[in-house]
Formats: C-alpha cells, sequence, structure tokens
C-alpha cells in the first residue's frame, strides 16, 4: 500500500483537510458501506509525488490506476473485517454486527414476496437485446408517473426528462463529467454521505468543496449542522479566492447523515442562492419515502411551483434506500435540461441495467395499492420502531444525538467519549466497537469537522439491533468518560434537539 | 416548462418534415453552392471559438476533432449537393428520396419522434447548432464532446431503435444488419430464462454486493471458462470481476493501466466500440497499426496481423512521443472473423511482453464459431502465458448467448492489483444482483448449453452464414470467408459511386443509401479501416429478416451500378 506524503498538497484542495496527520492506511468507519467512503485524510492523491505512491509491483498499473487502487484498498480495512466475520444468528452469533452500512433490511419479507409474484416473471426477446440506453421507455414512464405522484409534482413529470441507470453512484459519476471540466468542482455542506467523494472523482476528476457546518448553534441558526445560505456564500467565496471552479451544488434531501429534511423555504433559498452563481443543483432524494414520522413534512424539490433555474436543477432518486434494494442498481435522473440527460445518456453504455430488472422495476414502481397499502404503512412502522427503540437505548445511556423522522440512521454524538477531540481518537473509539463486534461508521468518513460523531444504522432486525446496541453500550460503558464536561453549548444542543414524538 | 421547443433546427435552416425531396428552396444548386459556403464560413469561425475555449486540450486531439467535426459537416452538404444533382441528371432513375423517419437530435426524444428530415447521418455536433449554443452552455466542453461523439456513433442505432422493422406491425421498418446482436437464439433464451430457477429473490440479491461480483457468480464464472476455453488448471473466481458490460471493462482497465494521452495498439479493421470507450471517460489514444487488403507472396491471408507490424507501428508510436501502454487484441476477431492460431497469439503475446506492453484481449466471440474446422484457442488454454501479470481476457454473455441486454462482462486477470483497481469501479458498473443470480444458473447448465444451446445456435449460424454468402456470391461480391462470429466483412469498393467525391466521402454516401432503402450496415470507417468500401454484414439474424435484409440490399446495389453507368463519364473530368 502507499503511503501520501504527510504535507499539506498546495494546490486548492477538495476539502482543505483538518490538521490531523493519520496513518492512511487504516481504515474509518464506513468502509462497510458498500458504498465505499473515503479516506478521512484524502487529499488529491493525483497532485502528490508519484514515486512516493508506487509500490514496486504497482508499476502495472497507470498513476491514475494507483490512486483508484488506493481507494480501494484504503476502505478495504474494515469491509474485510466485517464480511470474514459476518454475525450470523445461528452460525456465527459473535460475529460483528453492522450498524454501519445505510440499508434497510427491515422489509426484504415484503419485497421477496412482491417480486416473485408472476408478473415479475416475464421474459421478452426486446428485453434481451440491446436496449434504448437512457432506459426502456416503458420504464421511463413508470418513473415519471411515479415521481408526479409520490413528489407530488404540480404537473406531470414527462419521461422524456428521465434517464435510467445502475444506481445513483453512476450518477454521480456521469453528471459530474458532463457539467464539469477535469479539475472543477461542486459544493457540498458537511457532514455528507462521504462516498460522492470517489463518486465524482473516479472518472470525472471533479473535487467536492465542503460547506463545513457545526454542531453548535449560533446567528439565527435554529437547529445543529443548520445549512443557511451565508455559510454557501462563504465557502463559495472561499472557494473562487483560492482559485477553485465551482460548477454545482449537491443537495442531500432527507439528510445522510444528519437526517434532516429541508424546509420548502430553505430548499428555495438554496435554489436561488445556485441561480444566483449560476450553478447546477444536484439534489439527491434518495432517502424521500423513507420519512417515517409524520409529523415531518417532506417536500421533494419537484413539488415546487416554479423552480428558480429548471435548466440546472437535476434530481436523483433510486429504490435503494426507498425500497431496501442496494443490490438492485437501480437509479434515476430527472431533469428538464436536454442537454444534459443527453450527455448523460451518452454515457449509459457504460452504466445500464439488464432489462429483465428495468421490467422488474417497472411492474414495482406502478403498483401503486402495494406500495401505498402494503409496503409503505409497513416500512415506515418499522422503522419506527426501530428508530424509538435506538433512540430508547441511546437516551438511557445519556448519549446526544440528532432525531430527525427520517433515513436509517441516527447521528450520535459521542464527543464526551474522546479523551482528546482529535480524529485520532475518534478512530480508536471506532475500532473499540469494531472489536467488540459492532461496526458503525465515524463522523470522518462524512468529512464532519468536529470529532467524536458518528452515524448509527438502526433499519435492521430487532433481535440483531438489540444485541449491536447491546455491544455499543459495552463498549461506552468500559470507557470512562474523560471529557467529562465539554463545552456546554455544543453538547447540550443536540441533546435539547430531541424532537421525538 | 422546457424551454426547448420540440422544434428541430437544421443547420441549414430547414424546418422539420421538410425533407429536401420535396421542398422549393434548395432546388437551384447555386442556391445550395451558396448556402454550402456561407455554412462553411460560419463552421470555420465556430472551429476558431472552439479552439479558443479549449484550452485544456491537447493541441492533436483538438485538430483531430476539429477535422472529424468539418468532414461530417462536409459529409452531409456534400451528399445533399450529390442528391440534388441526381435527380436533376438522372432523372426518373434517381433514388426518390424515401424519407427515413429520422430524428437529428433523436437522443432527445429517445428515438420516439418518428419525423422526416433529409440529413441521415449528420453527427450532430451541438456547436453547429445555433439554437443549442445557449443551451449547451449547461454542459462541460467534454460533456458537449461525448454528447455528440455519442450521436455521431449512435445514429444508426437510434434510427433503429425508434423504427424497428417487424414482419407483421411495422414492414417498412429498418433492418439492423449493422449492429452486431445475436437474434438467432431469442427462443431458446427466452424460454431458458423464463424457467422457475431463474427467479429465485434472496436478501443477499437485493443488498450491497461485493463490488468485484457475487461470489457465487464469480465462481461459476470461474468454472465455465475453465471448461470453455480448456485452461489447463482451473481458474481462481479471485481472478474474476463482473462488471455490466464489456465496454464498462474495457473502460475501466483503459482507466488503470494508462494515463490520460498514453496509448493502446490496435489492429485495424477493430471493433468500434473501444475506440468510443477509449474516448469517452479514459481518454487513451489509439495507436491504429492498419491491416492490408492485399494479399502479398509473404501473407497470402487478407488483413493478416503480423509481429513485423506491431513493431512496426510501436516504433513509430515511440518515435513521436507516445507512451503505449498495451496491445487490444480481439479474438475471434471483429469484423474480420478470423480466429488466431496458436503460434500467432504466441507471438503477439511474446512481442508484448518484449515491449512490456499490457495485452487486453477480448474474446467475446469464443463460443460463436461455427465453421467446425476451425478450432478456436483462447488465451487462457495456453500452458504457459509470456507475461500473465500483464494479460487481461474479456468475455460476456452478449455474443454467445445473445443477451446483449442483460448487460454483464467479465475480466478474468491473474494481476491482483489490476483486478483490485478494476473492482475499484464495482458501483459505478454494478450489476444487478437479480440478473447475477440469473447469469449464475445460466452459466451453470452444462448441459443444456451443451445438448441444447450450443448445437442450435451453430446450426443456425451456419445456415445464416451459408444464405448470406451464397447470396454475395451470387451478386459476385467478394467477402471474407471465416468460421466465426456473427458478421462477414464485405468489400464493396466496386459499387461506390465515383463522381467528384473524395475517397473518404463515397463509402458514407453508399451507406445513406442502404439508410434510405431502411437498412443498416456499418461500414469500414466505424472499424478504422484504412480502405473505403469495406462494410460489414451481420447476418446473425432471423432468416425471413434476413432475406428481406438481402433484398433491400440488392436494390441498392442496382440503383448504384445503373448510376454508375450514367456517371462514369462525368466523375471521369472530377478526379
Amino acid at each position: 500500500m502507499f503511503t501520501l506524503p504527510q504535507e499539506e498538497s498546495r494546490a486548492p484542495a477538495p476539502c482543505p483537510s483538518p490538521a490531523s496527520t493519520q496513518d492512511l492506511d487504516s481504515n474509518y468507519g464506513d468502509g462497510l458501506e458498500r458504498e465505499r467512503s473515503r479516506k478521512p485524510d484524502w487529499k488529491l492523491p493525483e497532485l502528490c509525488d508519484s514515486t512516493t505512491m508506487l509500490s514496486p509491483d504497482s508499476s502495472y498499473l497507470s498513476s491514475r490506476g494507483r490512486v483508484i487502487k488506493w481507494f480501494w484498498d484504503s476502505a478495504e480495512e474494515g469491509y474485510r473485517t466485517y464480511h470474514m466475520d459476518e454475525y450470523d444468528e445461528d452460525k456465527n452469533p459473535s460475529g460483528i454486527i453492522n450498524l454501519g452500512t445505510s440499508e434497510n433490511k427491515l422489509c426484504f419479507d415484503l419485497l421477496s414476496r412482491r417480486l416473485s409474484q408472476s408478473d415479475m416473471l416475464r421474459v421478452e426477446p426486446s428485453l434481451l437485446q440491446y436496449p434504448d440506453w437512457r432506459g426502456h421507455p416503458f420504464l421511463r414512464e413508470e418513473v415519471a408517473r411515479f415521481l408526479s405522484f409520490y413528489c407530488k409534482s404540480p404537473a406531470p413529470l414527462k419521461p422524456e426528462n428521465v434517464v435510467v441507470l445502475n444506481g445513483c453512484a453512476s450518477l454521480f459519476s456521469a453528471l459530474a463529467t458532463v457539467l464539469c471540466e477535469v479539475g472543477e468542482a461542486f459544493l457540498i455542506p458537511a457532514p455528507y454521505y462521504g462516498a460522492i467523494t470517489q463518486h465524482v472523482y473516479l472518472y470525472g476528476n471533479v473535487r467536492l468543496v465542503c460547506v463545513y457546518l457545526d454542531s453548535e448553534v449560533t446567528g439565527l441558526d435554529t437547529r445543529p449542522f443548520q445549512l443557511t445560505v451565508e455559510k454557501l456564500e462563504t465557502a463559495l467565496q472561499r472557494a473562487n479566492s483560492e482559485g477553485v471552479k465551482v460548477k454545482g451544488l449537491i443537495l442531500i434531501n432527507p439528510h445522510n447523515p444528519l437526517g434532516d429534511i429541508y424546509s420548502p423555504g430553505e430548499l428555495r433559498d438554496y435554489l436561488e442562492f445556485a441561480k444566483r452563481h449560476e450553478l447546477h443543483v444536484m439534489v439527491d432524494e434518495v432517502y424521500m419515502l423513507s420519512v417515517f414520522e409524520k409529523s415531518a413534512a417532506y417536500r421533494s424539490v419537484l413539488s415546487l411551483e416554479g423552480l428558480p433555474d429548471p435548466q440546472r436543477t437535476h434530481v436523483m432518486w433510486a429504490t435503494s434506500k426507498d425500497f431496501g434494494m442496494s443490490g438492485l442498481r437501480f437509479g434515476t435522473l430527472y431533469t428538464e435540461n436536454r442537454d444534459v440527460a443527453t450527455a448523460v445518456a451518452s454515457l449509459c453504455r457504460y452504466h445500464g441495467l439488464s432489462g429483465l430488472v428495468q421490467y422488474q422495476m417497472a411492474q414495482l414502481l406502478r403498483d401503486r395499492d402495494w406500495i401505498n397499502q402494503v409496503y409503505l404503512p409497513e416500512n415506515h412502522a418499522r422503522l419506527k420502531a426501530a428508530h424509538s427503540y435506538v433512540a430508547g437505548e441511546l437516551r438511557a445511556l445519556g448519549i446526544p444525538f440528532l432525531s430527525r423522522g427520517a433515513g436509517f440512521f441516527i447521528w450520535v454524538d459521542l464527543r464526551k467519549f474522546l479523551p482528546e477531540a482529535t480524529f485520532k481518537e475518534e478512530t480508536l473509539l471506532w475500532r473499540r466497537f469494531l472489536d467488540n463486534k459492532v461496526l458503525l461508521s465515524c463522523g470522518k468518513t462524512f468529512e464532519c469537522k468536529e470529532p467524536g460523531w458518528f452515524r448509527l444504522v438502526f433499519s435492521d432486525k430487532a433481535h440483531r439491533l438489540c444485541l449491536g446496541m447491546r455491544r455499543v453500550r459495552q463498549v461506552l460503558e468500559g470507557i470512562s468518560q474523560v471529557a467529562e464536561e465539554p463545552p456546554s453549548c455544543q453538547t447540550e444542543e443536540p441533546r435539547s434537539r430531541h424532537r421525538e414524538t | 416548462m422546457s424551454h426547448r421547443s420540440d422544434t428541430v433546427h437544421l443547420p441549414c435552416g430547414q424546418m422539420r418534415g421538410q425533407g429536401l425531396g420535396n421542398q422549393g428552396t434548395h432546388t437551384q444548386p447555386v442556391e445550395v453552392m451558396l448556402h454550402v459556403k456561407g455554412t462553411l464560413e460560419k463552421h470555420m469561425v465556430q472551429l476558431v471559438a472552439m479552439r479558443q475555449q479549449q484550452d485544456l486540450v491537447p493541441e492533436e486531439q483538438r485538430r483531430h476533432q476539429a477535422t472529424g467535426e468539418q468532414e461530417a459537416l462536409l459529409d452531409s452538404l456534400m451528399y445533399q449537393l450529390v442528391n440534388l444533382l441526381q435527380s436533376g441528371a438522372a432523372g426518373g432513375l434517381g433514388l426518390q428520396p424515401s424519407c427515413p423517419s429520422l430524428d437529428v437530435r433523436g437522443v432527445v426524444g429517445g428515438g420516439q419522434r418518428a419525423q422526416s428530415s433529409r440529413w441521415p447521418d449528420q453527427p450532430v455536433h451541438q456547436r453547429n447548432d445555433p439554437e443549442a449554443t445557449f443551451v449547451s452552455q449547461h454542459l462541460s466542453n467534454r460533456g458537449i464532446d461525448i454528447s455528440a461523439l455519442f450521436q455521431a456513433s449512435f445514429q444508426d442505432y437510434k434510427l433503429y431503435q425508434g423504427d424497428k422493422y417487424d414482419e407483421d406491425k411495422n414492414t417498412l421498418g429498418f433492418i439492423n444488419l449493422g449492429i452486431s446482436e445475436n437474434k438467432l437464439c431469442l427462443d431458446l433464451m427466452t424460454e431458458r430464462l423464463s424457467q422457475s430457477d431463474m427467479n429465485v429473490i434472496e436478501d443477499v440479491l437485493l443488498q450491497y454486493p461485493d463490488w468485484s461480483g457475487q461470489p457465487f457468480l464469480r465462481e461459476e464464472v470461474a468454472r465455465f471458462l475453465t471448461y470453455y476455453c480448456k485452461a489447463p488448471a482451473r481458474l481462481d473466481p479471485e481472478n474474476v470481476v463482473v462488471l455490466n458490460g464489456c465496454c464498462s471493462v474495457f473502460s475501466t482497465l483503459a482507466m488503470v493501466l494508462c494515463d490520460p494521452g498514453e496509448a493502446f495498439l490496435t489492429p485495424t479493421p477493430f471493433y468500434g466500440g473501444f475506440a468510443f470507450s477509449s474516448h469517452l471517460y479514459s481518454k487513451v489514444e489509439l495507436i491504429l497499426v492498419h491491416l492490408d487488403s492485399e494479399s502479398t507472396a509473404a501473407h497470402p491471408r487478407l488483413f493478416q496481423l503480423t509481429v513485423d507490424k506491431l513493431e512496426q507501428a510501436l516504433l513509430e508510436a515511440t518515435l513521436t512521443g507516445k507512451k503505449v501502454r498495451g496491445l487490444i487484441l480481439i479474438n475471434p476477431q471483429n469484423p474480420l472473423g478470423d480466429v488466431y492460431s496458436r503460434d500467432s497469439l504466441k507471438e503477439y503475446l511474446e512481442f508484448a511482453k518484449r515491449y512490456s506492453l499490457h495485452v487486453i484481449i477480448d474474446e467475446i466471440y469464443m463460443l460463436s464459431v461455427f465453421d467446425e474446422s476451425i478450432t478456436f484457442h483462447s488465451i487462457l488454454s495456453m500452458e504457459s502465458l509470456p507475461d500473465p501479470n500483464r494479460t487481461h481476457v474479456i468475455w460476456g454473455t452478449s455474443k454467445d448467448f445473445g443477451i446483449s441486454g442483460f448487460r454483464f462482462g467479465v475480466l478474468y486477470t491473474q494481476n491482483k492489483k489490476v483486478a483490485s483497481a478494476v473492482s475499484s469501479f464495482g458501483y459505478l458498473h454494478g450489476v444487478s444482483g437479480i440478473a447475477q443470480y440469473k447469469l449464475y444458473r445460466l452459466l451453470r447448465d452444462r448441459e443444456w448449453i451443451d445438448r441444447v444451446y450450443l448445437p442450435t445456435y451453430r446450426s443456425r449460424l451456419q445456415r445464416a452464414h451459408r444464405y448470406i454468402t451464397k447470396k454475395l456470391k451470387a451478386l459476385g461480391i467478394s467477402f471474407l470467408n471465416r468460421g466465426s462470429g456473427l458478421y462477414v466483412w464485405i468489400n464493396l469498393k466496386a459499387c461506390l459511386l465515383r463522381l467528384w467525391l473524395s475517397s473518404v466521402l463515397r463509402p458514407s454516401l453508399l451507406h445513406r443509401r442502404f439508410l434510405d432503402n431502411k437498412l443498416i450496415l456499418s461500414r469500414g470507417k466505424t472499424y478504422m479501416c484504412k480502405e473505403p468500401g469495406w462494410f460489414r454484414v451481420v447476418f446473425a439474424d432471423k432468416p425471413l429478416r434476413l432475406k428481406q435484409a438481402m433484398h433491400r440490399f440488392y436494390q441498392v446495389l442496382e440503383t448504384q451500378k445503373l448510376e454508375l453507368r450514367v456517371k462514369q463519364p462525368e466523375s471521369a473530368q472530377c478526379e
């Protein structure tokens, strides 16, 4: 494995890395998120002296190949550990419980029953042949109808604005490639789902500029980690002054890992900001149907009357989260910009999805009765139950956390368990969890700037969840809370922000 | 809400629906010439502007691109002119413009809208379109190039998608003998894939997979390749990476083996899809090793690849400062249908080893060898590979099983670094768990493959090949008679309209003639064949369609012949 040089790169960094200098060969947390998470201290590997990255037998690879492999290796450790020792009720009860990967494992029974029904099993010659690369027309029509309904769009959405590909990762990659030149950047509020860094980098060579949010509620903020236009403006200005060309803004709504839902007012503010600066906005709404708290009023960007800049607004959705099928590899783009749709479709040859699976997706999405009457109510009820169980456990442990009504995870504040507020300590704690056979994702993976935050996934079966939480508790109870009295403004905030019903 | 109108703005200001044949504006050749002049001037201005924008693009590439665009534009204009002149000169026997359903900006409509316009093969470079200039501000330069390249490369395909021939419903639709798709066994595949063992839904199939492929599938692929490639030892599942198609495999290999601007050696004629792939994402160059269509005493075989030619191409590339990282081979070859002998293979591999070149070998047609007298030698059957760490094999089910819509491709490499670097692209090229399971069931059903599928498939291939070669012979058309693949490589040089067109433009004119007759063939240029006049004809189609296609083929050639007779005297002056 290569080690990147420790000195800061002089070139514009995607996310200026914090002062910590950590061993890059170690893995942090979310490696299990098979949507490969990034290295914590990732600094533009390709700008580093390539000789330092050249281990003897890597001479087979190009220099970008070595960087790409480094991504793979660096995410590997946690993942390997987990996969060598996966928990299994019968066969491996002392194996690792995975509360790190954001997967919904609560509804496999419903899904496998639905997917096994006879209407799913159709095989037709046209499904076996080369497709329309932007997706079979029947599927794009179904997606447009589906999104019109569930996003509550003011007018019916159009099938020709839909492009289907094999997952949102591919979509990020394709959008980065067709919207940015090499080395240009997207703004993204941090913490964020870290795998995006890699999605936009691998093929596109596009960077992310972080808009750092913090847990402290200051100024006009009403909640921790609140995104404001002011923060967006500051980050954009800073990037501009460093000579980084920013082409777009990535929003995740409902947010991963915070679980935040943007209000229509906020959404509009962000979109207006983007319009002012002629930025594309990519809105990742992959958790849109995973809002399990009725009081949380979610609004898709597609529901807004009169988008500020429709030609620069691109919406992403997939079945991975909302239908708990991350292995199915189905993602979709909705954009009114024909040129963007066409350019993305031009890359679909590389990001295609099997015709048979496209057929199944169309069948699934059109079964509104099953979705509304069976799947969604049950899924939400199960998510809610799992969430309240974990929230209760955390409260009993006196651990602050953000409690939102969306997503599969809780953003947990474990800062008081770090002897020092460093990412090194955060990693040590992460390892302690792993040693105790429970896997969490640590904040660094999400580019959170404060050490000590963890994402805990609760969308798992009760027995695994209970065992996982027991193991979490064991670790935390074994740690004397070194930082007994952390600055009150920081720990108190999240605690006071509980919004359980 | 869309800002784009649906009107298609053609470069010459034609309105949609006004095919050249039925509109009055351009009936005067002078007027057309003036228009050509104007368009070219405008085009030149745009080219200059483009150069200024594209400081990041290497000089050479830019020039290449500009030349390509100019050529494409000229191509269309000339076609327009030629047709006009002909409709005047040749009178009744000139082709009546048949207005195929075309959509210049067809991708926009998903190829669904049928409309008539007379610009069949124009690569739609959006920068040529005044209206598009505004909209394209939304895309990066490379985004614009990707779109343009795609539209230019898949023009025919798009036509076909929008207007497929159907013996009952659309007898006037396009018959596609251009795309290498195996349509001979869709009945068998449909039946096999409908069996109940295919329909298993398990948790693991719905969860995030191992990005190099589900372990059960990689094991099956290793077993399958061990058997069908006749590997001397069992192949290792750890060396298998599964992605959604061979183009994805090639694209990722190009990424991890080459830096931008570095190159692969590629004997031509050569499958154009790889050229497309190397441009799109990875920005890798191809150094073409042109093979000769003439047989010589030393090399009686047409288009024979020799180590001398490889050596020479490598030397020339190195002298011009190109860094060559590898050699790409396709075996059985596409579009020639050649199957390399074991000795030739070994020579190519030894050559690559001498210069530390990677060898990417695409064996996607390995089970499509239908001539029983020919033995296919997979590279995996060799006792010892000269340079195993630089030898990477690609295979997929698209051709051999005729399921191109399945999106499944395999990399087999002993080089762990390469395998893991390619795997890091797994989530960008992932295959659905459900599809992985079906493939696993398919590949493991050795009995069905050996007893039912392969015998039927090969005999149907043979029959189709026999039919098409008989027709070609009857028409006096020369072709390469090989025993593999889904296509024949034919020589239509004699049928090219001579006129005053450049040698480059003549085949595209003929190609358009085929299109006008709703027949899609792919021309030599697509395969980077240096000599104009060669076409690839895919014959792996149902007998009925094949017959209909050959009828259309015949018609075009007949018309062409008549015109040749009329035009010959004129063209003599022009050349």
